[in-house]
C-alpha cells in the first residue's frame, strides 16, 4: 500500500451539492462535497447507506435523472478540461464509456438480459472507437480474457441469465474498461456478492489497476475493501465529508468519532482479546431539513455544546489528513480515540 | 423446446376436447326447440321426420359420440336453421371479413398503441404522458357502440373521407378497423407504458447510459425489447377476440362478418352452429396462446433456455 501520487490530476471535484426535488420538498443528497484525484489511484468513498456517497459518484458521470435531481452548486472538472456540471448531454455521451466508466452494485440486475453478452460489451466500442461489428467482437473477446472468464469466444455468445454472479460482474468490469477509460467509478462492486468472489473481484480490479493505470474511485461501506485497494479515504456523513486521509491515517489515526463508530463496528478476528462489535446507535439525520450544526452531533458520544450549533470546519491534522469535528479545535477537551489502540497494535 | 412443443399440443389436445363435451352438454340441455317457431308449424309425424334426420331421437350418449367424431372429422354438422348449409360453409363464408376486419384493427392497435405507450413513459409525468394517458382512458372508455356510430356518421357522411359502410374496397377497411381497434389501443398503450417505466428503472439502463449511447438507443436496443414481453402475453387473447368477429362493430359497418351468427345461432337455438363457433373459437384461441408462448421464448432468451431444458 505504498503512497504513489503522480501528478496528473484527473478529476477536481469542487464544493458539490447534488439536491433532489420532490412533494414534500427539497433532499439535499450531497451537501458541498469536494476532493480531487490523480492518475493511477484508487481513492475510497465510505460512509452508510444514504449518506450521498453514490449520488456523488452517478453525479460525476451526470448518470442521476435529472428531474427529479438537480447540480445546485458546485464543479467537476474532468481530466482540465470542462466542468462536467456544466456540460451539454450530447458531450457527456462522448465521455461516458470512453473516458468514464461505471461498475454498479448488483451484476444480477445490471445486464441488459435480452442481449449477448458480447453485444453488450461491443456497444460502447462501436460507438466511442467506430469499430465494426467483427472489430468490437474480437475486442470483446479480449476484454473477457482479459477479466479471466474462459472461452470467451463461446461466452459472447451467451446470455447474462447463463452466468454467475461473479461472471457477471467480470462482464461488467470490461464493459467499463472496453474502451480504457480514464477513471472507473465503481459503485460497491463486490456488495452483492458472496465473499469469496468478493476477493476474486477486488483482485482482478488491482491487477487491471495496476496494468492500466486507470484512476478508480471505489464506492463502499467495506472497510476491508478499502484497507485491500485504496490509497486514500474520503469518509461521508449525511452528504458531507467528515474525515479524508491516506488509508493509514484513516486506520491508525483516525480523529472523527463517526471513523471510531465505522472501525469498532466491523468485526476483527486478528485481535488478542475477543470485542464486541460496536454499532453506531441511532439513525442518520433527515436530509429534507439538515441539523444547524454537526450532522453526526445528535449519535456522537462527545457532543459538545457547539456541536449542536455550528457545523465545524475542516481542521488539518496533515497537510493530507482532515477531519470536520470540533473535537480538533485547540480548545476543545482531549479525547482518547477508542479505536486508535486496535489499530496501533499492527501500526 | 421441442419436449414443451409436445407437452402444449397435448395440453391443447385435452383442452380442445373438454370444451367441446362441455359446451356439447350445455347446448342440449337449453330449453326449447332448436327448430324454433318452424317446429309449431310441424305436424308431429314431420317433427319426427325431421328429429330422425337430424339424429335428434337417438339417446344423448349415442348423439355425443356422433357429434364428437363428426369433430374429429372436421365436420361440424348442418346449421338447423339455414337448411342444406353446414357450419364449416357458414364459418368459411364469413370469417374472411372477420379476420381482416380484426388484422387490421389489431395492426392500428399495435402501432398506435405500442408507439402512445412509448411517447408517455420516456415523457412520465410531463405534458405528451398526459396526453398520451387521457387518449388512452378515453378509449377504453367510449364503447364501440358509440364510436362506431360517431365515426360511420361524421367521417364517413358528413365529411365523406372513408365509406359509412359495407365492405368492397379497401378504403371500406378503414372506419370498422378504426372503431374495433380503439379499445385495444388503449390497453395495449397503458400496458406497454407501465411496462416501460418499470425497464427504464433496471439498473442495466443505467449501464447502457453508462457506455455513453444516446437516449435513442437506450430506448431501441434495450428498453423496448424488455418492455414488450408483457404485452406479448396479452397479444395472444387480444388477437383472437378482434378476429373472431364482434357483433357490434360489424353490424354498424355491415360487415358480413361472422360476429352476428355468434348471437343469431344463440337466439334461434342453432345447436349446432353455437357448438360449431364455440369449437372454433376456442380452437383459434388455444392455437394463438401456443403461438404466443414460442414468440415470447424467442424474445425472451431465459424463457427459451428453460423450457428447453425441462
Amino acid at each position: 500500500m505504498s503512497e504513489k501520487k503522480q501528478p496528473t490530476k484527473i478529476l477536481d471535484v469542487k464544493d458539490l451539492k447534488v439536491s433532489f426535488k420532490t412533494y414534500a420538498g427539497e433532499i439535499q443528497a450531497v451537501r458541498g462535497v469536494s476532493f480531487d484525484l490523480y492518475k493511477g489511484e484508487v481513492l475510497a468513498i465510505v460512509g452508510e447507506s444514504g449518506c450521498g456517497k453514490s449520488v456523488t459518484a452517478q453525479t460525476i458521470m451526470r448518470l442521476v435523472p435529472s428531474p427529479p435531481s438537480f447540480i445546485k452548486e458546485g464543479s467537476i472538472t474532468f481530466d482540465n478540461k470542462s466542468d462536467i456540471t456544466k456540460l451539454s448531454e450530447r458531450a457527456m455521451e462522448k465521455i461516458r464509456g470512453s473516458e468514464m466508466g461505471m461498475i454498479f452494485q448488483d451484476p444480477m440486475t445490471s445486464l441488459n438480459p435480452t442481449m449477448t453478452i458480447g453485444k453488450q460489451i461491443a456497444e460502447g466500442l462501436i460507438k466511442h472507437q467506430g469499430l465494426n461489428k467483427e472489430q468490437a467482437a474480437e475486442r470483446s473477446v479480449e476484454m473477457l480474457r482479459l477479466v479471466g472468464i474462459s472461452n470467451p469466444e463461446g461466452r459472447i455468445k451467451q446470455y447474462p441469465h447463463e452466468l454467475s454472479g461473479g461472471m457477471r460482474q467480470r462482464i461488467m468490469i470490461a464493459i467499463a474498461l472496453a474502451c480504457s477509460p480514464k477513471l472507473l467509478i465503481a459503485d460497491e462492486p463486490t456488495t452483492a456478492l458472496d465473499v469469496t468472489i468478493q476477493a476474486q473481484i477486488i483482485e482482478l480490479m488491482q491487477k487491471l489497476q495496476e496494468k492500466t493505470e486507470t484512476a478508480i474511485i471505489l464506492i463502499t461501506h467495506d472497510l476491508g475493501v478499502v484497507a485491500d485497494m485504496a490509497q486514500r479515504v474520503v469518509v461521508m456523513y449525511a452528504g458531507k465529508i467528515v474525515e479524508e486521509g491516506s488509508v493509514d491515517d484513516i486506520f491508525y489515526n483516525p480523529k472523527h468519532p463517526y471513523t471510531w463508530g465505522l472501525l469498532k463496528s466491523v468485526p476483527r478476528l486478528d485481535l488478542e482479546h475477543k470485542s464486541d462489535l460496536v454499532p453506531i446507535p441511532g439513525t442518520p439525520p433527515d436530509l429534507f431539513a439538515p441539523p444547524k450544526g454537526c450532522a453526526f452531533a445528535a449519535r456522537c458520544p462527545y457532543a459538545m455544546d457547539i456541536c449542536l450549533q455550528q457545523d465545524p470546519d475542516k481542521f488539518e491534522v496533515t497537510n493530507q489528513h482532515k477531519a470536520a469535528c470540533w473535537l480538533l479545535h485547540p480548545d476543545a477537551p482531549a479525547v482518547e480515540p477508542p479505536v486508535g489502540k486496535g489499530g496501533k497494535v499492527h501500526a | 423446446m421441442l419436449k414443451f412443443v409436445i407437452r402444449r399440443l397435448i395440453s391443447m389436445i385435452i383442452t380442445l376436447f373438454l370444451i367441446t363435451t362441455v359446451t356439447f352438454f350445455l347446448m342440449m340441455n337449453l330449453p326449447g326447440d332448436p327448430f324454433g317457431e318452424m317446429s309449431q308449424k310441424m305436424s308431429a309425424a314431420q317433427r319426427a321426420v325431421l328429429y330422425q334426420q337430424y339424429g335428434l331421437d337417438k339417446p344423448m350418449f349415442q348423439q355425443y359420440l356422433q357429434y364428437m367424431g363428426n369433430v374429429l372429422k372436421g365436420d361440424l354438422g348442418v346449421s338447423f336453421q339455414y337448411p342444406n348449409t353446414s357450419v364449416n360453409e357458414k364459418i368459411a363464408q364469413s370469417f374472411p371479413a372477420s379476420l381482416e376486419l380484426g388484422l387490421w384493427a389489431l395492426l392500428i392497435a399495435v402501432v398506435i398503441g405500442l408507439l402512445l405507450g412509448i411517447i408517455a413513459a420516456l415523457n412520465h409525468n410531463r405534458g405528451l404522458d398526459y396526453a398520451a394517458m387521457f387518449t388512452a382512458v378515453v378509449g377504453v372508455s367510449i364503447p364501440s357502440m358509440v364510436l362506431g356510430p360517431l365515426l360511420s356518421y361524421y367521417v364517413g357522411v358528413k365529411l365523406g373521407w372513408f365509406p359509412p359502410g359495407l365492405w368492397d374496397t379497401p378504403k371500406h377497411r378503414v372506419l370498422p378497423a378504426i372503431a374495433l381497434g380503439f379499445s385495444t389501443v388503449a390497453i395495449l398503450a397503458r400496458l406497454m407504458r407501465t411496462s416501460m417505466l418499470d425497464v427504464l428503472n433496471q439498473d442495466y439502463i443505467k449501464t447502457a447510459k453508462a457506455k455513453g449511447l444516446s437516449q435513442t438507443s437506450t430506448v431501441i436496443k434495450h428498453t423496448i425489447r424488455n418492455a414488450i414481453l408483457p404485452v406479448i402475453t396479452v397479444l395472444g387473447p387480444i388477437f383472437v377476440n378482434v378476429i373472431t368477429g364482434t357483433l357490434i362493430v360489424e353490424q354498424i359497418f355491415s360487415v358480413p362478418g361472422l360476429g352476428k351468427h355468434f348471437v343469431q345461432s344463440i337466439q334461434t337455438k342453432d345447436i349446432t352452429m353455437i357448438g360449431g363457433l364455440t369449437i372454433f373459437y376456442s380452437a383459434i384461441l388455444v392455437v394463438v396462446i401456443f403461438l404466443t408462448d414460442i414468440l415470447y421464448g424467442l424474445v425472451d432468451p431465459r424463457i427459451r433456455l428453460a423450457k428447453g431444458r425441462k
